[in-house]
């Protein structure tokens, strides 16, 4: 008789029942480190040896707080509430909370999953996402448990959700005044982040079929053009993919795809081409409102997260049901669960109802399908769309009064004024170019005095390259192998490798998609291995080259140099930052269960990994760079980041900040800055690269490596920049630290710094801050040490 | 006569008002009861003259020539310029005290009494800025205004509630003008 885990009751014994909890899980508990299910400070000494480092900047986007009737109380100055808390207090509790925020939203998708899926294929259904031992490296790393089944998941996500509960609780008045520990809570949030969104990706690509460490998983098409307006269009908004998978078996089982067009937008776009390859992407929540207002979606379905406030207002006018599938987000919608197919249908396609809560999934899925089919005929028999005709794009250019409110109220403060007297000319090429940098928001209609529905117009003026809007994206892989680790651990840690690069996050760029694209053609062509994940990897394949292939098309997807890969959505992300635990494992042979600070420490010291989310508008952004950072990732947003209101900046200047501990006999060693930051902002495309490079060196870094990176850092800031950068020198140890092509011209200008040279041996006598020594273990936990000397 | 009409080879002045419209050019951006003094050129002009070690911050947006020919007027007169963003590129050959920072790390060095200063010689006692993404200065900026003593004048385009003092929203044209007549304030 084989026992699973569950209860039941024996007959003939009353009020008898018999419970039966992990069989044989025993031994796959045993944490190796100090700090299984780590409680609130429990890893509070390592929080702050990230603090004293990487000092919290504050950049409040409000000097008041209100948050209880005490207030509003003017904090300008740092001053005292009257509460207590000062204005880095409140900052530093604002940080805590918007991590939190990112924090439930991932875990509550995947608590929504895990219930689903243990519902659907039991407790024991077994894990698999691929070639891996180490299969669950965060939940391993946190909780010092090795989950076999997705059962397993359980007590973890019961330990996130009273973890959150707890730094709620932190955040009312009267709790915590101290702005250090306030951001060692908000790096405990990001790290319970990380956590939930490794549990909701296991656990979905264990159980749907999605890709598992697929490095040659399928291309999915992308963009605003790639359906056939002239079918019934599905579009699916959100991120989880219960509901959504209903609706793509139901077309499967019915041969659907070839008469219905079905794709996502944000992160269910991902999911749905990893559930099945046939769906298709519109793009990130950027293009959310320009769809809809396109009028090509005939019925629109929501879950959870990056869905706009405004979508069943925006549906509602262009006779666009909404289906919501989830409990999260419901707009006042009447839930039909309970109700027939035919009933609920009847009542949207007559417009008795604008939309439904619908929570079963069955029903959903075969809803969906039949909803499209009438709403497509009705729909596109009447043409409805909100963007203007010829004739009324013209009077509405024309009515333009170059007020500039429209640009005040902009996010992007986009020239748009500008682009509305060149379309009265007949030149489009402006509003053409802000298509792209446009992020979608819609505030400009609300601005505009004269009434022009400007977000429409920007969109008609379009239409030319909004139809050539197609690429492609490689289908979200899931994680790295452990195989690719082995091969590709040693090249990171020593350097040779340059660095991996992280593109994550939303479409809140600075200034378009484009620069997203182009950053990762020139930091991939120089062999940084590329990870992408969301919205980011969405964009990413979004351009072309002159031969008309995506880089995804140009760029295998093997976790090696010089590789572009796609983990998947949102949640995905876990599997990026547990990649830095792999190789601490793997190729390090670090104990992985309960031991947080050991790997984190040597993730920071030795693993060249830096994550980049250059257009990052979400809690959860947030949320994920702060994990990343407590995990000794650094991480760089865009210039909208300073909107977070809290970076974590080193300052090199302060030679004492810099000490680390050499691991074999605990003596201290002033080293480089390395990584210099933690969570910083660069203002353009053209100042991130070479941060990017520079924020890849780490002390332990071979002479090979440390050349490669610095040839990589003079050589971007030279070419975007045009200067070599004031700091390359602290990161020159000897001569073969020198990049090779540069080594005499490089050696002159440390000789001018007073650095001496011995010419004829073409060495390095004196200067350098430190040697390189290849056997150094850089640590800043002293009792990593084997011996601590005083 | 301005550097301005001195370029534009005229003889007569413009007479200018910064303080107009001086309110947050994004809509949104009102950061609490401390909002910048509304001032006009002169008042910049002469708080850098009186400066003993005044620091100029630009950004991205010096890229256009008429503003770019202003910072390097600005950069002649002897004033240290943080070149954040990619600025740096367009002030490389223009032979200035100009040094490539991070704008949000200069925020928090600026914040550090210990730093010492871009070219080691020690702290500023006033900080100008203009040419930066509007957001991002503004954001940015509202460290020095909370967590430093340091005085803040913007120069810029648009209004910066941030800053101790700013102009108001500009016209370009008033904006080069303005620009022009803080630079008539400082010794050549």
């Amino acid at each position: 008789m084989t026992l699973k885990k569950g209860s039941f009751v024996i007959e003939e014994l009353e009020n008898v029942q018999i419970n039966i909890g992990k069989i044989g899980a025993k031994e796959e508990q045993i944490a190796e480190g100090p700090t299984p299910r780590p409680e609130i400070i429990g890893l509070r000494n390592w929080d702050y040896r990230i603090l004293d480092r990487y000092n919290p900047v504050y950049t409040p986007t409000g000097d008041t707080c209100d948050y209880c009737t005490y207030g509003k109380c003017d904090l300008t100055g740092n001053k005292e509430g009257a509460c207590g808390i000062d204005l880095e207090g409140q900052s530093a509790r604002q940080a805590l909370m918007t991590s939190i925020m990112g924090a439930a939203c991932h875990s509550a998708h995947g608590r929504h999953l895990l219930n689903y899926l243990i519902k659907k294929y039991g407790e024991d259904f077994k894990i698999d996402v691929g070639p891996s031992n180490l299969q669950a490296p965060l939940t391993e790393t946190i909780m010092g448990i090795q989950p076999k089944t997705i059962g397993d998941f359980i007590p973890v996500l019961e330990y996130v959700e009273e973890q959150l509960t707890q730094l709620i609780a932190i955040t009312n008045t009267g709790q915590e005044g101290s702005s250090r520990d306030f951001e060692s809570k908000a790096l405990h949030a990001g790290m319970l982040d990380l956590l939930g969104m490794e549990v909701a990706d296991i656990i979905q690509i264990s159980c749907l079929g999605f890709p598992k460490s697929d490095e040659k998983a399928p291309m999915a098409e992308i963009g605003m053009g790639i359906l056939d307006p002239k079918k019934p269009v599905v579009i699916c908004v959100g991120h989880n993919i219960a509901a959504p998978a209903y609706i793509l078996d139901n077309m499967d089982k019915n041969g659907l795809f070839d008469k219905i067009e079905i794709a996502g937008l944000c992160c269910t776009a991902h999911d749905m081409t990893r559930y099945n390859k046939t769906a298709k992407i519109i793009g990130s929540m950027s293009k959310e409102l320009k769809y809809i207002r396109s009028g090509i979606p005939d019925v629109l379905v929501t879950d959870e997260q990056c869905v706009r406030a405004d979508i069943l207002k925006e549906a509602q006018k262009l006779h666009i049901p909404v289906i919501a599938t989830n409990e999260k987000i419901t707009y006042g919608l009447p839930d039909r669960s309970n109700d027939s197919v035919d009933e609920i249908i009847d009542d949207l396609v007559s417009q008795k109802q604008s939309g439904a809560v619908l929570l079963d999934f069955e029903k959903i899925g075969e809803l969906v399908p039949k909803l499209a089919m009438k709403m497509g005929a009705i729909r596109k028999a009447k043409g409805l769309t909100a963007l203007p005709n010829d004739n009324e794009f013209k009077k509405l250019v024309a009515k333009c009064t170059k007020c500039l409110q429209c640009t005040k109220d902009c996010p992007q403060g986009l020239p748009i004024s500008d682009a509305m007297t060149a379309a009265v000319n007949g030149d489009f090429s402006l509003f053409e170019t802000l298509h792209d940098k446009c992020v979608g928001c819609g505030r400009c209609d609300y601005s505009c005095p004269a009434g022009i529905p400007i977000l429409n117009v920007i969109e008609k003026a379009s239409q030319r390259v909004i139809r050539e809007e197609k690429g492609k994206m490689r289908i979200g892989r899931g994680q790295i192998g452990d195989p690719e680790i082995r091969e590709e651990g040693r090249n990171l840690v020593l350097g040779t490798t340059p660095g991996v690069l992280a593109f994550v996050g939303c479409g809140n760029y600075p200034d378009g998609t484009k620069d997203v694209y182009d950053i990762v053609e020139e930091m991939i062509q120089r062999s940084y291995i590329i990870i992408s994940s969301g919205c980011a990897a969405m964009d990413i394949g979004m351009f072309k080259d002159k031969e008309g292939k995506t880089l995804y098309e140009r760029y295998p997807g093997r976790f090696v140099k010089g590789n572009l890969l796609n983990t998947g959505s949102c949640v995905s992300n876990a599997h990026i930052a547990a990649t830095t635990i792999k190789v601490a494992s793997i190729f390090a042979g670090r104990k992985t269960k309960g031991n947080w600070e050991e790997i984190a420490d040597y993730v920071m010291n030795r693993v060249g990994a830096v994550g980049i989310a250059w257009g990052a508008y979400s809690q959860k952004a947030f949320a994920i760079g702060t994990g990343c950072n407590r995990l000794g990732i650094p991480v760089v947003v865009g210039p909208h980041g300073t909107k977070y209101r809290r970076a974590f900046i080193g300052k090199p200047y302060k030679k004492d900040d810099w000490n680390v501990l050499d691991g074999r006999d605990g003596s201290v060693v002033n080293v480089e800055p390395a990584p210099e930051h933690l969570m910083i902002t660069a203002e353009t495309k053209d100042e991130v690269m070479p941060l990017l490079a520079k924020l890849c060196f780490r002390p332990s870094d071979n002479s090979l490596g440390r050349a490669i990176k610095l040839t990589h850092y003079i050589e971007l800031s030279e070419k975007y920049l045009k200067k070599l950068p004031d700091d390359w020198h602290i990161y020159v140890r000897n001569e073969a630290d020198l990049p090779v092509a540069k080594r005499e011209p490089l050696m002159k200008l440390l000789e001018e710094k007073g650095w001496k040279i011995d010419w004829e041996k073409k060495k390095i006598i004196e200067g350098p801050l430190r040697k390189v020594d290849v056997s150094f273990q850089p640590t800043n936990v002293p009792r990593l040490c084997k011996e601590v000397k005083k | 006569m301005t550097p301005k009409a001195q370029v534009m080879g005229q003889n007569e002045e413009k007479v200018i008002d910064t303080t107009r419209q001086a309110v947050p050019f994004n809509t949104g951006n009102i950061p609490g009861p401390k909002m910048a003094r509304a001032v006009m050129p002169a008042v910049p002009g002469k708080m850098l003259a009186k400066a003993k070690r005044p620091l100029l911050i630009v950004g991205s947006e010096i890229d256009d020539p008429d503003v770019l020919a202003r910072v390097v007027m600005l950069g002649k007169t002897g004033i240290q310029i943080a070149s954040v963003g990619d600025s740096y590129k367009y002030l490389g050959d223009k032979g200035l005290d100009a040094h490539y920072m991070n704008m949000h790390a200069l925020m928090s060095y600026i914040c550090d009494p210990q730093w010492p200063g871009l070219d080691g010689k020690g702290g500023y006692d006033l900080v100008v800025f203009f040419g930066i993404t509007y957001y991002y200065a503004s954001q940015a900026i509202s460290a020095l205004k909370n967590f430093s003593k340091i005085k803040v004048i913007s120069i810029d385009k648009y209004y910066h509630p941030n800053a101790d003092m700013s102009f108001g929203n500009l016209k370009k044209d008033v904006f080069i003008e303005a620009l022009d007549e803080v630079i008539e304030q400082l010794p050549k």
